[in-house]
């Protein structure tokens, strides 16, 4: 599905990825850990295609085709969806608005019919319930005055109602409480399917329980130093990262 | 097509001929006092940013046709007068007869009627032709209207549906027109009245328009100002507002860039209680442009204005705000808010506003705030990283910066018209590469 061979990038001259490698198949979950700073959400906001990164080595395919000379919004229609560590605030813009906009891009791309409002609002209902999302939430401006948690639920409710073929999921338990990542969790679980590939990024081992992976990577300074199973998670629970040779000035665990 | 320099030589003085007796002494005074001023330059304080704009010529000076047809405005619903080059067409029009309500033309009018017309004109808008290093350009109306429109409301008189007011401009050559309409609001009335400024034609010509209400205690009069005309029609507008107690005064206008486009909007709040709300649209794209300036005078105590002008500038255009409060001596208790927010779709677009504070009376709450700012790119990521184009994505976010105030335009088929317009606008600005 996700093929990332050798990707360097950065920003404002600095050198952020320094030659990620990573091979993701149809239904499998990867889980990426790292310390603060080390570029995990560089290489999220990398395949999504945010330009603010410079990519100046390396190759992303999806599915074969070159994701890296596609558009964001290309990018998106062909199945890609970021859930943002800091899902932007857009007052003004109506959340049911948008969602029917993005739903129908995407249906117009696989050919398909656009969604009426009325179709719209039942399938949005449906999933904001899903999420435990006060439908009320659909008529309020994207993200506008939405608490850390609730933003978080809104955006997985955007991956249930788009229904990705690659979900990257940037610490989308952070900021949650323990009834929350259980919903939020089960939203992941649903999202799971044969032919879709999750990529989440955490730092909590917690959120492990809930979904569990097939991989474990874990990303220091630029590059994936150590992969491993489920297993993996744990142990840097326990220790930290500091046994995997690095100066551990972060906690992976409150 | 030699540029004029002066008034006089610019605006050639013409009939006037249908007009009653009062109507024409004023408008004859108007005239020989407009005698020898000069044309605004970029050195004109109130045309600073506009002067270069305002492009004269000989050609323009003489009045457009005065019995040229309305066209094909049909189709239009409900209450509606048909002016065309700033003459009534009744055969076009269609109005209630509703007691309490007397709408008459400048020619149909005599004995109080014209009297009345004659005291209200240039009443609630600056006589002095050039003050301060300021030009006033609305006293040409005054000078030179043909017709217009003496709209009666006796106290208490409630029109339950808006009365539209088409300003037809009809270009086939080139001249000016000099529509005028003036309300005399009983108290405890109400009224919305929709002022719609189009055009048909491609000759270069100037339109001068003057609105004029006068409300008395407890009248409750909308004003809604949409100007589509074609760019060929140089736009001054003025727009002045006398306020008596309890009154409230609602404007909302919604303005599309043209080679010259200008609306003066003064409003004085002259009886203890008074209220107005004003809200301003613009988008100029191209070279366009655009200028609003507007004035409050909270001239009694216990009166409240809240004013929101929005702009938004494409490509290489020119929007202008510039808004002036005074609160006058004895305005005690007075609470003024405005709030001018600007929006820059390109680096090539340039915005200009300028708040004016004058306040001499020590009880007040006045708070204004301007800002200048351009599409965030981090929203446009999030939206388009959900598959949207970056087109509708910055459709989205440029109505989200409007929105608000188009949602509260009272009249749905000017809602309408206005996101039309807005569409084109969007198709323009934001063409997919
Ligand atoms: N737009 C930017 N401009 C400058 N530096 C940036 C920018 N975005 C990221 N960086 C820098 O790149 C490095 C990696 O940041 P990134 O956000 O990818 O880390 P992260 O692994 O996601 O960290 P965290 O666990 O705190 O979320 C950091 O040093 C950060 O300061
Ligand atoms: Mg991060």
């Amino acid at each position: 599905m996700l093929s990332i061979k050798n990707l360097h990038a950065s920003v404002e001259g600095k050198q952020i990825l320094k030659g990620i490698n990573l091979e993701i198949k149809a239904g499998e979950v990867h889980a990426i850990m790292g310390p603060n700073g080390s570029g995990k959400s560089t290489l999220s906001q990398v395949l999504a295609g945010n330009e603010t990164f410079e990519v100046t080595e390396g190759d992303v395919t999806l599915n074969g085709d070159n994701l890296l000379e596609l558009p964001t919004e290309a990018r998106a229609r062909e199945g890609v969806f970021l859930a943002f560590q800091y899902p932007v605030e857009i007052p003004g813009v109506s959340n049911l608005q948008f969602l029917r906009t993005a739903v129908n891009a995407m249906r117009k791309h696989q050919g398909k019919d656009d969604m009426n409002a009325a179709e719209f609002m039942k399938l949005a209902k449906e999933v904001s319930k899903q999420v435990d999302l006060d439908p009320a939430f659909l008529k309020r401006g994207v993200n506008e005055g939405f608490s850390g948690g609730e933003k978080k639920r809104n955006e997985i409710m955007q991956a249930l109602l788009l229904q990705p073929k690659l979900a990257i999921l940037d610490e989308t338990d952070s900021g949650l409480d323990i009834d929350a990542l259980k919903v939020v969790s089960d939203g992941v679980n649903a999202l799971r399917a044969p032919d879709r590939a999750i990529l989440m990024i955490t730092h909590y081992q917690r959120l492990l329980d809930h979904i569990v992976p097939d991989y474990v990577h874990v990303l220091v300074d630029g590059k994936i130093i150590k992969s491993g199973g489920r297993e993996l998670a744990l142990e840097l629970e326990a220790k930290g990262y500091g046994w995997l040779g690095v100066k551990d000035n972060t906690t992976a665990s409150h | 097509m030699k540029s004029a320099s002066t008034l006089s030589s610019a605006f050639l003085q013409s009939a006037g001929q249908a007009l009653p007796e009062p109507l024409l002494a004023l408008r004859a005074n108007r005239a020989s006092a407009l005698t020898d001023l000069l044309l605004p330059t970029r050195k004109t304080e109130n045309w600073k940013y506009s002067a270069k704009h305002l492009k004269l010529t000989d050609e323009m000076a003489s009045s457009l046709p005065l019995n040229a047809s309305a066209g094909a405005e049909a189709d239009i619903q409900g209450y509606t007068v048909v002016l065309v080059n700033g003459v009534v067409r009744p055969e076009a029009s269609n109005y209630p007869a509703l007691e309490g309500l007397s709408i008459q033309r400048f020619s149909d009018l005599n004995g109080d009627d014209a009297e009345l017309a004659a005291d209200l004109l240039g009443k609630s808008i600056s006589d002095q032709p050039a003050k301060h290093g300021s030009i006033n350009l609305s006293l040409l109306n005054a000078a030179r209207f043909e017709d217009g429109l003496l709209i009666q409301l006796q106290p208490g008189t409630v029109l339950n549906q808006p009365l539209l007011v088409i300003h037809h401009t009809s270009a086939s050559h080139s001249g000016s027109a000099f529509p005028c309409i003036l309300v005399a609001a009983g108290s405890n009335s109400q009224l919305t009245l929709v002022e719609d400024y189009v055009s048909s034609g491609e000759s270069p010509v100037m339109v001068n328009t003057a609105t004029e209400f006068s409300l008395g205690d407890g009248a409750n009069i909308t004003s809604v100002r949409l100007n589509t005309e074609g760019q060929n029609v140089q736009h001054m507008g003025t727009t002045g507002v006398r306020q008596q107690r309890n009154s409230r005064f609602a404007s909302h206008s919604v303005g599309f860039g043209g080679t010259l486009r200008r609306h003066d909007l003064h409003v004085r709040l002259e009886g203890e209680g008074a209220e107005c709300k004003l809200n301003g649209v613009v988008v100029t794209q191209g070279t366009q442009h655009y200028d609003n300036h507007t004035t409050i005078e909270h001239i009694a105590a216990h009166c409240n204005s809240e004013e929101s002008y929005r702009n938004i500038a494409a490509d290489k255009s020119h929007a202008i705000f510039n808004g002036r409060i005074h609160i006058h001596q004895d305005a005690q208790k007075s609470n003024a808010n405005m709030s001018n927010k600007n929006l820059l779709l390109t680096n090539g677009a340039e915005i200009d506003t300028k708040p004016e504070l004058e306040i001499y009376a020590d009880d007040v709450k006045c708070a204004h705030g301007a800002t200048i700012g351009q599409l965030d790119n981090e929203s446009i990521f999030y939206l388009v990283s959900r598959g949207l184009s970056p087109r509708d994505a910055k459709v989205l976010l440029t109505m989200a910066f409007i929105n608000e105030l188009v949602a509260q335009i009272p009249v749905e088929q000017v809602r309408d018209t206005a996101n039309t317009g807005l569409n084109q606008f969007f198709d323009q600005a934001f063409q997919e590469v």
